[in-house]
């Protein structure tokens, strides 16, 4: 979690008929707050609050004393309407849903449907050994509905990763913070920095310029996700990777066999080189949707054998 | 035009989704399509897929403005659509040309225009009532015109998957083409695969269109259909637009978009729009403005 160096919003604080619980989560952009209103309904809410300026030390309210700052924390704020706009637009089951935007306390706030549930996260570090290769291609198949739907939307999310992903009590995953959706790329929005996850993000993400991100971009991150579902734990950093490649091979990795067909979706998606991805959600809930391909002959079954404990014993 | 639209696709309880649905709009003109690759066949979704991808290349290629002849391109369309599969078929040395179903429709200048090769299906909802719908390409349809066999006993009926017409396969498809059909606010147009229309019939469909917006109400019908089925859920696949008052500010409208944008939904997506962003000042009019259009946003699209 990227350091948040503002204070959030007391428990217990009324914000626009709000009750603030708590703080859920903050991130380079806001804080997410647990809240109810008056009928008791919980509610996700997002403060809009870029880690990298000084705006808030004590109190509630947002001060900008600097001229500088102002201007960045404004610019800033168009993207944080972007985002409010364009998840305005989407009404999907597998995407987060806005509920209300307002001002306050000089800044913005966007409400947000509270999905009961755990993160992928807490699933993987909890119940990865359980993962069959239907559930992960069922939950991908899933997830990418959602996402179409936000690239259709011309939106990039450009932060999926476990932590991210929801899955809801029935068994639904749902696509949360779009905190680092879309940031136009100026020289003053870059001193709000980009957001990434390491491990997660594409290689092409660490540059940041426009033209080279694209869907193929969160791709890269969903494929990084599959890679932790099985493995449990991320893949090699995209910028690292892009130096010199030494990213453990994911077969080498994992406890249960999984069809060569899902290793070699992981693989494509995780290209360095992004022309070699799925280059949209759709392409990629294609090769999900495919029957997987029986596992090969016993000589590649014989040398995967003696290979997975040698190269876990590398790798831990 | 201002209009709600939605569509999923799910696989059921196949092993393949061998369904595509898709939808492209510009300013003036709407195209729905959907498709369903055949099982017994092989590789029934790259028919499927190549079917609703043509349909929506030539779309995107011939509408920058409006259609002038709408059945026209329909026809010829679909018709390319096949070719496209044969060539594909003939490209790959398959055994058997896959085939698929299609049913597609364009939107224009206030009217809707279809045409269907199969079994898969378009409803136009009015008042909780089927105003038009196109009839299956089928053997058990062919019964029930005949008068030998009821819509009830159809759907038990062994042959019910039986189609005659389809894109694919040695014999042209016999396309049929719906009248010019005017649409007025709160109508309903429905595109289907049988996995769904099988389970959901449209007496259910229509009252519940009246009741519940399509965004609302789609999602749990699609998984309503997979669970009727009891474990042998077919593909189910669904899109669907809901024609809305045309002076209705709360509802977006296309005339905002420039003469060369397209929306698209199935297998393209857009670019992030790049280039650097001119230096701005935000006014505080202009964070009214953003909170209010969003405020307007979250209003129009149901949840």
């Amino acid at each position: 979690m990227p350091q948040q160096a503002n204070q959030p919003l007391p428990a217990g604080y009324v914000l626009n008929g709000y009750r603030i619980e708590k703080p859920l989560s903050s991130g380079g952009f806001s804080i997410v707050y647990l809240a109810r209103d008056e009928n008791g309904t919980p509610f996700a809410i997002k403060e809009y609050l870029p880690s990298s300026l000084p705006l808030r030390s004590e109190g509630v309210e947002v001060q900008i004393t600097d001229e500088a700052n102002l201007s960045v924390f404004r610019h800033g704020l168009k993207c944080f309407f972007e985002e409010g706009r364009a998840l305005a637009m989407i009404s999907h089951p597998n995407v987060v849903r806005v509920e209300n935007f307002f001002r306050a306390n000089e800044t913005c706030y966007m409400v947000m449907q509270y999905v009961r549930g755990r993160t992928l996260q807490f699933h993987i570090q909890r119940h990865r050994h359980e993962f069959t290769e239907k559930f992960i291609r069922r939950l991908f198949l899933d997830l990418m509905n959602g996402l179409r739907e936000v690239h259709a939307n011309k939106l990039l999310h450009l932060d999926i990763k476990p932590a991210n992903i929801f899955i809801s009590m029935e068994g639904r995953p749902v696509l949360l913070d779009f905190g680092a959706a879309r940031i136009t790329l100026s020289e003053e929005a870059m001193k709000l920095k980009p957001m990434y996850t390491a491990g997660f993000a594409a290689p092409e993400h660490y540059r940041f310029k426009p033209g080279e991100l694209g869907p193929w971009s969160d791709i890269y991150s969903v494929g990084a996700t599959m890679y932790t579902c099985i493995a449990g734990t991320p893949p090699l950093a995209g910028d690292q990777r892009e130096e010199k490649d030494r990213i453990i091979p994911l077969r080498s990795l994992t406890r249960q066999p999984y069809s060569d067909d899902l290793y070699a979706i992981v693989d494509e998606c995780l290209s360095v080189d992004w022309l070699k991805r799925p280059q949209t959600a759709f392409d990629l809930q294609k090769r999900l949707n495919e029957e997987p391909v029986e596992r090969k002959s016993v000589a590649g079954g014989f040398l995967e054998t003696i290979n997975k404990p040698l190269s876990k014993l590398f790798s831990r | 035009m201002r209009f709600t639209i939605f569509q999923d696709s799910q696989i059921g309880d196949r092993k393949t989704n061998e369904d595509r649905v898709g939808y492209s709009y510009s300013r003036d003109v709407l195209l729905m399509a959907i498709a369903d690759g055949m099982g017994g066949h092989e590789q029934g979704e790259v028919a499927a897929e190549i079917a609703v991808s043509e349909i929506t290349r030539r779309f995107q290629q011939e509408a920058r403005n409006k259609l002038r002849k709408p059945f026209d391109f329909l026809l010829s369309a679909i018709q390319s659509a096949h070719r496209a599969i044969v060539s594909h078929a003939v490209e790959h040395n398959l055994l058997e040309c896959p085939r698929t179903t299609c049913v597609a429709c364009i939107v224009q200048n206030g009217c809707v225009y279809w045409a269907h090769a199969g079994d898969s299906r378009l409803y136009v909802l009015r008042g909780g009532d089927l105003a038009a719908h196109t009839s299956d390409h089928s053997k058990v349809q062919q019964m029930i015109d005949a008068g030998i066999l009821t819509i009830e006993a159809a759907s038990r009926h062994p042959d019910r998957n039986k189609i005659f017409s389809c894109l694919g396969g040695v014999v042209p498809p016999q396309i049929d083409v719906g009248r010019e059909f005017r649409l007025q606010p709160g109508d309903t147009v429905i595109l289907s695969t049988d996995g769904f229309w099988a389970q959901i019939p449209p007496s259910i469909l229509g009252t519940m269109v009246k009741k519940q917006t399509i965004t609302a109400l789609m999602p749990g019908l699609v998984g309503e259909a997979q669970r009727r089925a009891q474990g042998e859920s077919d593909n189910v696949s669904v899109v669907a637009m809901t024609w809305e008052n045309q002076e209705d500010a709360n509802v977006a409208d296309t005339n905002a978009m420039d003469d060369e944008e397209f929306a698209s939904s199935s297998n393209s997506t857009q670019q992030l729009e790049g280039g650097p962003a001119v230096a701005d000042d935000v006014t505080d009019d202009d964070i009214e403005r953003a909170i209010a259009e969003i405020q307007s946003a979250i209003k129009k699209v149901p949840r």
